[in-house]
């Protein structure tokens, strides 16, 4: 009898050990997707106090905005550039710090500084300091007889990126540099004995045992930013015209219109585009040694 | 646990939620607290003095209290659109503009007030379908914002005239001379403008001449939108259908275009605003701009500006015709609130000569005629911001979809301005935009 009475009590005890997870997971993921859904089937505005169901009407206008799919091409184009420049540095620079030289604490301190600084304030500094007429950037380049606009139509993607490798290279750099106290020095002692250079060893060593670090970083920083928002639209607004709107501009700009339903309906089709990526990564993240 | 004591422990947990979910409320509805919404900046800071003194004097007689809170800057109206699309009964009092009071009028209660001691083309802003919704508070307009020192220097030097016909005919293909900025067309500050621009004029003693404020933004387009109405141009023709794409939508796009391409303005303008424009002028940079009539006050500071205090003119908007665009800071009454007679109590106070004083003394520009000069010897743009409301004030026509025209033209014209992309095809998708936003408001 007893042994029949075991699993409902375990049973019963599993539900009630996971509550809390899952009234937390219904809370702040469930009813805000399902919310989401709702509002991207109703034509819900500002101008419309009284919504109605409109089913699929706003996917499709968002669907068929040809400004919604530069947006979506702006931003992959960028979570991808500042991805790979940001693991390949982070990389390089954990590799640089794996190592022992004077002022090296100093150093580890100045160079995660930038993670630390809250992304809207980092755009708000940069928007100051890279002004041609009051910014310090431009005054001590033009010390060195380097006239140069930053914010101008050819340099503001290039100095987009370069701002977002700036503050999150550092990011990436941690996340390494953690993995690479874990590797054991015996490998790199053997490996010496076997006649190994540094970079050798670096390749056939040190890359392959990171990878997971790798993936883990490449997910972190590709998730963050495909929904960059605070740095770009303090320093450029999506524009000029929309040359700098990513999704997630996008969605603010329709929301800010009181467009609420197209707004949702956007956040919807972004969710959908990313959905392909999730297993993938699922799948990486609890299966490490598949990395 | 009993059932019992999990009945008591569900009443408590209720009864918590329900305090802490409406105890703010109810308490404001009971003590007379009207709340109220306002960005904070100049205007922030001026009606904190409004409401403190209200609070101290006129409130305990109507035996109402204000209680203002300031959202952010940017994100004010998104916040409260939120609130209102919800229907909340947060706050009392909302703060609106020219530019959203037909999306706004939905959610706000109709005000009964006297418009005869305002700017008219400031209470035509506030006005849906006949009915006002608003109650004026700050008045924005556009003025051209000059170095008097470096534009007299070039009208007193005669040899000063041969550069600049020389510079006329290579930007516009014809000799002229210097004029005063009052008498400015867009042909005018074009050549000034690199006159004082050291590329073109080696002898300038400004790096560029202006200061266009070119970035994706609506408040950018409102200031574009000058030489759109100065050229006899606008949104929509007489038969109610967009009508950029025209010869005076084409010209206004090339004006910028010329003035971006030619380098009379920082190539940075393509991101530039209200501050980067006070900038420029303040730093000694740029010679004129088209600047917001607040900008004035901090360019005659000697403390905030000492390179351009006491040297700064203001001249009407360039252009064949003068105009400026014209909105107004408002604040209307939530239709949802509980506290509707308080919210009115405060409103009609902030409608008096005391109150719109008090906030001019405090900094802000009241959109009554009578304050502001009342005020001249306070801040001299006053008697200028009066005239040129009368003589060329307009105010875009208040659809439901105003705000979302602004933002669709700096959308689509905004790489324009800057010499991206072809001029037609902007201003066709424009066209396009404004169709989409008229037929669906």
């Amino acid at each position: 009898m007893s042994q029949l009475v075991r699993p409902n009590r375990a049973s019963r005890s599993r539900w009630v050990l996971g509550a809390p997870l899952l009234i937390f997971l219904a809370a702040v993921v469930l009813f805000p997707l399902g919310y989401g859904l709702f509002v991207a089937g109703q034509d819900r505005s500002l101008l419309n106090p009284d919504p109605s169901w409109i089913g699929l009407d706003n996917i499709a206008a968002v669907v068929q905005d040809s400004s919604f799919w530069r947006a979506v091409r702006f931003t992959v184009i960028y979570t991808v550039v500042v991805t790979s420049v940001e693991l390949i540095l982070g990389f390089l620079l954990a590799l640089l710090f794996n190592r022992r030289f004077p002022g090296k604490r100093l150093l580890l301190s100045l160079t995660i500084l930038p993670v630390m600084i809250a992304p809207a304030l980092m755009g708000i500094m940069f928007r100051l300091l890279l002004n041609q007429d009051i910014g310090l950037v431009p005054s001590v380049l033009s010390v060195f007889g380097w006239e140069i606009s930053l914010f101008g139509t050819d340099a503001v993607v290039p100095m987009l990126l370069l701002l977002d490798v700036l503050q999150w290279t550092p990011f990436a750099f941690l996340l390494f540099y953690a993995g690479m106290q874990s590797v054991p020095d015996e490998l790199y002692e053997a490996a010496s004995i076997d006649g190994s250079g540094y970079w050798r060893s670096a390749l056939a060593i040190t890359v392959p045992l990171l990878l997971p670090v790798a993936v883990v970083t490449a997910f972190l920083r590709g998730v963050d930013a495909f929904r960059t928002f605070d740095v770009v639209y303090v320093l450029t607004g999506g524009g000029p015209g929309d040359y700098t709107t990513n999704v997630s501009i996008y969605i603010y700009k329709a929301f800010s219109s009181g467009n609420f339903g197209i707004a949702a309906a956007a956040s919807v089709v972004v969710c959908l585009i990313l959905l392909p990526v999730v297993p993938v990564v699922v799948r990486r993240l609890a299966d490490p040694a598949r990395s | 646990m009993s059932k019992r004591s999990r009945a008591v422990s569900a009443a408590l947990i209720t009864g918590v939620l329900v305090a802490a979910c409406g105890g703010g409320d109810s308490d404001s509805a009971s003590d007379g607290t009207v709340k109220m919404v306002l960005w904070p900046g100049p205007e922030g800071e001026a009606m904190q003095q409004v409401v403190d003194e209200y609070n101290t004097g006129q409130g305990q007689t109507d035996g109402v209290r204000v209680d203002m809170t300031l959202l952010s800057r940017s994100d004010t109206f998104s916040k409260q659109a939120t609130l209102m699309s919800q229907s909340s009964s947060e706050f009392d009092v909302y703060f609106t503009a020219s530019y959203l009071i037909a999306q706004h009028a939905p959610y706000l209660e109709p005000l009964d007030v006297d418009v005869s001691d305002y700017f008219p083309v400031v209470t035509e802003s506030l006005t849906v379908e006949d009915t006002t919704y608003a109650l004026p508070l700050d008045v924005s307009n556009h003025f051209l914002i000059y170095r008097t020192d470096l534009i007299d220097s070039l009208l007193d030097d005669e040899s000063a005239h041969d550069v600049y016909g020389d510079l006329a005919e290579q930007l516009i293909g014809q000799r002229m001379t210097p004029k005063h900025p009052d008498e400015w067309d867009w042909d005018d500050m074009i050549v000034a403008a690199a006159y004082f621009t050291q590329s073109h004029n080696p002898d300038s003693p400004t790096r560029y001449g202006t200061a266009l404020q070119a970035r994706n933004l609506l408040f950018n387009t409102m200031i574009w939108n000058n030489v759109l109405w100065s050229e006899g141009g606008s949104w929509l023709d007489d038969g109610g259908a967009p009508a950029l794409s025209s010869d005076a939508g084409r010209r206004a796009v090339e004006v910028y275009r010329t003035i971006y391409d030619k380098g009379l303005t920082s190539p940075d303008s393509s991101q530039a605003e209200f501050p980067e424009t006070q900038a420029a002028l303040t730093s000694g940079s740029a010679a004129f701009a088209i600047q917001w009539s607040a900008a004035y006050a901090e360019l005659d500071d000697p403390e905030q500006s000492p390179e351009t205090a006491g040297r700064i003119g203001i001249a009407p908007v360039p252009g064949p015709e003068h105009r400026t665009h014209v909105h107004a800071l408002a604040v209307g009454i939530n239709k949802d609130s509980d506290r509707k007679d308080a919210a009115a109590a405060w409103l009609e106070y902030l409608a008096t000569d005391e109150a719109m004083s008090a906030y001019a003394a405090a900094g802000a520009i009241p959109s009554n005629p009578s304050i502001l000069e009342a005020h001249a010897d306070q801040n001299p743009i006053f008697p200028y911001i009066a005239d040129h409301l009368d003589e060329y004030g307009y105010s875009p026509p208040a659809l439901p979809r105003t705000y979302d025209i602004y933002v669709a033209l700096a959308d689509t014209l905004s790489a324009a301005w800057v010499g991206q992309g072809d001029v037609d095809a902007a201003l066709a998708a424009a066209d396009d935009a404004i169709a989409q936003l008229v037929d669906a408001g």
